[in-house]
């Protein structure tokens, strides 16, 4: 039988707490983090609303050594490396404990944040609107390339790199071992931390920082997600506008934040004595491979990754006590999911389905592992997270959504669902320890 | 204190320059004596780019990186750069280059 693998510590960075004390409070309380933006003047924007992490109670550089790193960091670099570090603290991971070469990095990760923006779009733009000649429309490169250099700073060029936030989170935490980023948008968290999970069934580390982080909350990414018609425009309320399942959704809250979770292969965190939260217990992933941003018909493939996560844990339906799904609150993913799952558990009873978005908004690359880390305090906790502003039910989405409250339940095994744009599907399956 | 804009045409540079590695190194300008060494302030290759960025600010040219790497090779020969940099080979760096013509 394969060894099992721990998870011993969980670090959150969130719109509705930091740290996963707070994190835990808000979710049984059923609180909202979206709100109007202030990351930016988004006047004339549709969307006007997003789940923000809250600037006066985040210092990234409480948590890094030597502070000048902060400066390198990119906004989701520094939640990633603040979760890392509440994660490791929790595990209490001593240095020396573990091999250096044996501590790896498994990190979903998306673009770029604010800041970034702020120093290589900003200034891109006024090298752009200084270069365009007086005649044509088009770029002059050469003028373009002395204005860009000109303007700024080199150090925002590797702020900017994908890769950058698990290299800073491996410096943090001297984790020399393998070092890995998974860029597939809204499924990134998940897939880093099953990926993870594989690292040490393989043998390739004994311990894993795994999870995910987003920082996309900027007039680029707010832009984006409104052209492709994704993002509520209940800007009038936003507390509400996140509301998966319900008949009168209008897409997704954008949020940002991290969550990163110890991995430990479970002889080593018994040798040292670890409290263990609980069994990362198995993994499932597909893509439809099929369009862009549609599913396959019957949801075959999102299926298809849950069945496998089952088998992968040697589980069978009956013994999953709650899903937290993707639940975008997007009109599409809410009725594919529901599809999925009913076809998944086919013969069993399906069991309570929320969609944590509903209060913490969609926070992307980091979703995935933001919604895990709530399924683990739950499990520990012994409640069901609501799917919080369940108002009028669809027809289409015939699930348990543990509608506006939490719930009190024993769960023995959850799994929890994400999806991306790109046909990209994942699962995860943990289990009580 | 605020630098008397006058001297960085012609003066001493090691105030402004003082101001601008604890800018970068996100130290207190106490930590930057002349004779302390940058890389046991945790500066690291990076760190140097965003430096020479910055001074260019100050005395109003561009300075290619070229000429930095030059002028530390000719100026610390075989030396360990992690420890050797100071102050006061930065300031000597940037008094240079305003002074060029």
């Amino acid at each position: 039988m394969t060894e099992r693998v721990a998870i011993t510590g969980i670090g959150v960075v969130t719109p509705i707490g930091i740290g996963i004390a707070d994190f835990t409070e808000a979710l049984r309380a059923g609180c909202s983090g979206a709100r109007w933006i202030t990351a930016f003047n988004c006047e004339g924007f549709e969307t006007q609303i997003a789940a923000e992490v809250d600037d006066r109670r985040f210092d990234a550089g409480s948590y890094v050594e030597p502070r000048k790193m902060v400066k390198h960091m990119s906004r989701s670099a520094a939640f990633a490396v603040a979760a890392a570090a509440m994660a490791r603290r929790e595990s209490r991971l001593r240095p020396g404990e573990v091999d250096p070469y044996r501590m790896a990095v498994s990190l979903g990760a998306g673009g770029m944040g604010p800041v970034d923006l702020d120093l290589l779009t900003g200034q891109g733009v006024a090298a752009i609107a200084s270069a365009r000649g007086q005649e044509s429309d088009e770029l002059d490169i050469p003028a373009f390339a002395r204005e860009f250099r000109a303007r700024t700073n080199p150090i925002s060029v590797l702020r900017g790199l994908p890769n950058l936030a698990a290299a800073h989170l491996a410096i943090q935490q001297d984790a020399r071992g393998p070092n890995n980023t998974i860029t597939t948008a809204c499924s990134a968290g998940t897939q880093a931390i099953g990926e993870g999970l594989r690292a040490i069934q393989r043998g390739d580390a004994d311990v894993v920082f795994a999870g995910g982080t987003d920082a996309m909350i900027n007039p680029v990414g707010v832009l984006g997600f409104s052209m492709l018609g994704t993002l509520s425009q209940r800007n009038d309320d936003p507390e509400h506008a996140s509301r998966p399942f319900d008949a009168s959704r209008d897409g997704f809250v954008i949020g940002e934040g991290a969550a990163i979770m110890v991995l430990e292969r479970e002889a080593v965190a018994r040798a040292r004595g670890a409290t263990v939260l609980a069994e990362l217990a198995g993994y499932g992933c597909t893509c439809d491979a099929y369009r862009i941003t549609d599913e396959r018909p019957g949801a075959e493939a999102a299926v298809r990754a849950i069945r496998l996560c089952l088998e992968d844990a040697g589980a069978s339906a009956a013994d999953i006590a709650y899903i937290n799904a993707h639940g975008t609150g997007t009109q599409m993913n809410d009725v594919t999911e529901t599809t999925a799952v009913k076809t998944a558990f086919n013969g069993s009873g399906l069991p309570p389905m929320s969609s944590t978005k509903s209060m913490i908004g969609h926070l992307l690359a980091a979703a995935g592992a933001v919604e895990l880390a709530a399924t683990v305090t739950g499990m520990l906790h012994d409640f069901l997270p609501p799917t919080i502003n369940f108002e009028v039910p669809d027809p289409a989405c015939e699930v348990d959504c543990v509608p506006n409250a939490a719930r009190s339940a024993r769960m023995g095994a959850a799994l929890s669902n994400s999806f991306g744009f790109g046909g990209q599907n994942a699962c995860l399956m943990i289990r009580r320890w | 204190m605020p630098d008397d804009p006058s001297l960085v045409a012609t003066g001493d540079l090691t105030g402004p320059v003082r101001g601008i590695v604890a800018d970068v190194l996100m130290v207190s300008r106490a930590d930057v004596q002349p004779d302390t060494s940058l890389g046991a302030l945790g500066a690291e290759s990076i760190d140097f780019l965003d430096l020479i960025f910055r001074i260019e600010e100050v005395i109003g040219k561009k300075v290619p990186v070229s000429r930095w790497e030059a002028f530390i090779n000719a100026r610390l020969p075989g030396a360990d750069l992690s420890r050797a940099i100071t102050l006061a080979i930065v300031v000597e760096f940037a008094e240079q280059e305003r002074n060029r013509t």
